[in-house]
């Protein structure tokens, strides 16, 4: 009976220290000029605190205090927790001082490669392209790109109101059913109480006069969460009926940033550029060149994300995943080509627009 | 053997080219810009080629379907040539005219997703119009903007030729697709002018006056309604426009907000030449407000009338009448030019605008400029660039052969930026 009481709790205890405490570190975030100053590429025109990421770290980390005796897996845990803490301090020294790409993607590996240190690793195929067995230097080098591609994909979610947070949730929702499921019940705590904060987060980053963003802090620590707990989950379904269930339920969950940040990644390489320069190609973007508001798109992306699921689930634990993933790229290619398009057509009548002019 | 291969020879030299020309309404022609086109040309290139038409079966009722015309062969499909169906109207007539056609010569894009297939599959020669700027307009929903985006793409990449019917889309065409657009406007020596008669005075009294005039579809990019605003303000100056007013909600509400001003003659829609050209043809000054890519049969065609034209100032109306006309950018500037532009000048203006369209708007100068495109798709492989191949040799090889100054080449479209 405790037990369930402790389901309801983590997310409300999260969720109202949330509430109570953003205020006040909002007025902080100012004072020590921890903030997003508007520039060109940006939509907002006053400096907004950044403290979204250390607020959902600090309230899931108080509510998970009340019931540590829940925890059995505590090197999961504690990997979780390290490589958190890491990527926050990082995300914040970054969102206070730009630090560079080349230097963070060096953290990033450091990290990923202390996971697969800790145990946690992609330990097959699943049947992906009919491939079970993987050699332990595949395994080891797929975990790290693996962590380190998913880390940043959410990262490159977060450039609209509600987006990152949106996606992690339903992701955090699916993985907290899977948890449930796959009876790792110290994940789901972890999960129900990240719910809770992500909760009062998007409470006040949709908020006008209140706003708050999560910043490179929170998304980056948010998606190593996502991705490092998916691999948990993976390793406890290997080898047990619920093997294709979960393979697709963490494809799902992870498909639409890593394939969106994959397009991405490709369009600047194809361009000449950096991979990592800062630009406004991102699927968000696409969906904002419909002419709709934010919080529209925002909605929109997000139930693209959730039908992606649902798809990849239905289908992956049905049909082969081979086949399913092969048409989840099919799916979004057409998806983002028809957006692309209606974007070159922006792009060109403002160009053709000033030819008028002469 | 070897005789009857020189008979075959002789035959098929002087056997005439086969040409299909496809996306307009029909013949004869009634409706808009490329019908007009598509008979002149029938008019002036028949005897040297063997002209198929494409016609829609909905605009020509079933008794009224004649299978040729001034010695074109005419094809009838029983589908509208506009709007939606004019993607499967040009798609059915591109593959029926591959069972016979040398030349096939698309006018707009609708269909221009079979080009690809055509060019891998056969030997036809492709040449596009791709009329204005079709997927900038305001009419088309967004999905029909991309669509006809991604066509006027195709249309452009893969067809031997494209054509282009002003200047500043040439401009477009080659920075987006790096392709040499070739230029062929429209003719306007179909008009006439006409002296009006007592009756035509009895039925518009306005013939009388001194007015200016103005005939468009009454849609925003055509700024009907900068245009009544600046003339409500200068009573003392008729205007006559001629246009639908009834077909579209933005022209029912100008018509009700600008009823009450006894200066401005609204009329519904003259399909009678003649009746259009006695009105346009008298008027003082042309008013000409269309702001959307290319160049506009109506401008064309007041020119030829020697009007003087008042233009809106966009590049397209600018290169139509060589920077010669007058030009507006809001209803100040247009009552500015009404109120401070004298007779003498308006027909000195006149002049130059009659003396530039008797030069370039005639249907036989375009029907030539047609007939030499046909003959160059004939003989073409591939589609040219716009840029000289010297681009794709490296700066360092360009500097071993003391070429360094073709490193810095610029394309004319750069230079117009």
């Amino acid at each position: 009976m405790t037990q369930y009481i402790t389901y309801i709790l983590s997310p409300l205890v999260a969720l109202v220290w949330v509430l109570i405490a953003t205020p006040a570190t909002r007025a902080i975030a100012v004072k020590l000029r921890l903030t997003d100053q508007p520039n060109a590429r940006k939509v907002h025109s006053q400096p907004i605190p950044l403290v979204g990421g250390i607020l959902i770290f600090a309230a899931t980390l108080l509510s998970l205090l009340i019931q540590v005796a829940w925890v059995s897996d505590w090197n999961t845990m504690y990997v979780l927790f390290n490589g958190s803490l890491l990527l926050l301090i990082t995300g914040v020294i970054d969102d206070k001082i730009d630090v560079r790409a080349t230097y963070k993607l060096a953290i990033q590996i450091a990290l990923a490669w202390f996971v697969y240190a800790s145990g946690i690793h992609i330990e097959s195929l699943y049947g992906l392209f009919g491939i079970y067995a993987i050699p332990t230097y595949v395994q080891g080098l797929l975990t790290m790109l693996i962590i380190v591609g998913v880390v940043n994909a959410f990262n490159l979610t977060d450039g609209i109101d509600g987006l990152a947070g949106g996606l992690a949730l339903i992701g955090l929702i699916a993985y907290s059913l899977l948890a449930c499921y796959l009876g790792k019940y110290d994940l789901l705590v972890l999960f129900l109480a990240l719910s809770g904060a992500l909760v009062g987060f998007l409470r006040f980053n949709f908020s006008q006069a209140n706003k708050i963003f999560m910043g490179d802090a929170g998304s980056l620590f948010l998606g190593y969460i996502m991705v490092v707990s998916g691999i948990v989950l993976l390793q406890t379904a290997e080898n047990t009926a619920n093997n294709s269930v979960t393979v697709a339920t963490v494809i799902g969950v992870l498909a639409l940033p890593v394939i969106d940040s994959l397009r991405v990644y490709r369009g600047r390489i194809k361009a000449g550029y950096s991979p990592f320069r800062a630009d406004r190609t991102h699927f968000h973007h696409l969906v904002l060149s419909l002419g709709v508001k934010h919080h529209v798109a925002t909605v929109f992306i997000v139930f693209a994300a959730l039908c992606i699921l649902g798809f990849t689930v239905i289908f992956g634990s049905l049909f082969s995943l081979t086949l399913t993933l092969v048409l989840l790229l099919l799916l979004f290619s057409i998806m983002s080509s028809i957006l692309n398009l209606n974007m070159s057509v922006n792009t060109w009548r403002n160009k053709i627009r000033k030819l008028e002019e002469l | 053997m070897a005789l009857s291969t020189i008979v075959f020879k002789t035959y098929n030299m002087h056997m005439k080219k086969k040409v299909a020309i496809i996306g307009t309404v029909g013949l004869p022609a009634n409706y808009g810009g490329f019908e007009t086109l598509a008979e002149h040309l029938v008019k002036n290139l028949h005897q040297e080629y063997d002209l198929s038409v494409y016609c829609s079966g909905k605009k020509y009722a079933k008794g009224n379907r004649p299978s040729s015309y001034l010695g074109a062969k005419l094809h009838y499909l029983p589908l509208e040539a506009n709007g939606i169906q004019s993607i499967p109207y040009d798609t059915l007539s591109i593959l029926h005219a591959l069972f016979y056609a040398d030349v096939l010569l698309i006018l707009g894009v609708a269909g221009a997703w079979m080009i690809p297939f055509v060019r891998l599959f056969t030997n036809k020669k492709v040449i596009v119009s791709i009329d204005g700027i079709e997927w900038k307009r305001d009419k088309w929903s967004r999905l029909a903007k991309a669509f006809l985006f991604w066509s006027e793409g195709i249309a452009v990449k893969y067809s031997h030729i494209d054509i282009s019917d002003n200047e500043s889309i040439q401009d477009y065409t080659a920075m987006r697709y790096g392709s040499l657009s070739r230029i062929i406007e429209y003719g306007a020596d179909h008009t006439l002018q006409v002296k009006p008669t007592s009756e035509d005075k009895a039925e518009f009294p306005f013939l009388k006056l001194l007015y200016a005039f103005k005939v468009c579809r009454i849609e925003p990019e055509n700024n009907v309604g900068t245009v009544l605003e600046a003339f409500s303000q200068l009573p003392k100056y008729t205007l006559v426009i001629v246009g639908n007013w009834k077909n579209s909600a933005y022209g029912i509400a100008l018509r009700e907000q600008y009823k009450a001003f006894s200066n401005l003659i609204l009329l519904d829609p003259i399909y009678d030449q003649r009746t259009l050209d006695a009105l346009r043809g008298n008027a003082m000054v042309y008013i000409h407000g269309h702001s959307a890519g290319g160049t506009n049969p109506s401008l064309v065609e007041a020119m030829y009338l020697g009007l003087p034209v008042l233009a809106y100032g966009v590049s397209y109306n600018r290169t139509t009448t060589e920077h010669k006309a007058l030009y507006f950018k809001d209803g100040n500037d247009l009552k500015w030019l009404i109120e401070n532009t004298s007779v003498p000048e308006l027909k000195a203006l006149g002049e130059t605008m009659g003396a530039v369209a008797q030069r370039r708007y005639t249907w036989k100068r375009i029907a030539e400029h047609y007939r030499l495109l046909i003959i160059e798709a004939l003989s073409v492989k591939n589609k040219g660039q716009v840029m000289p191949d010297t681009q794709k040799i490296n700066n360092s090889t360009l500097l071993d052969m003391d070429l360094g100054h073709l490193i810095h080449q610029q394309g004319f479209f750069e230079k117009r930026q």
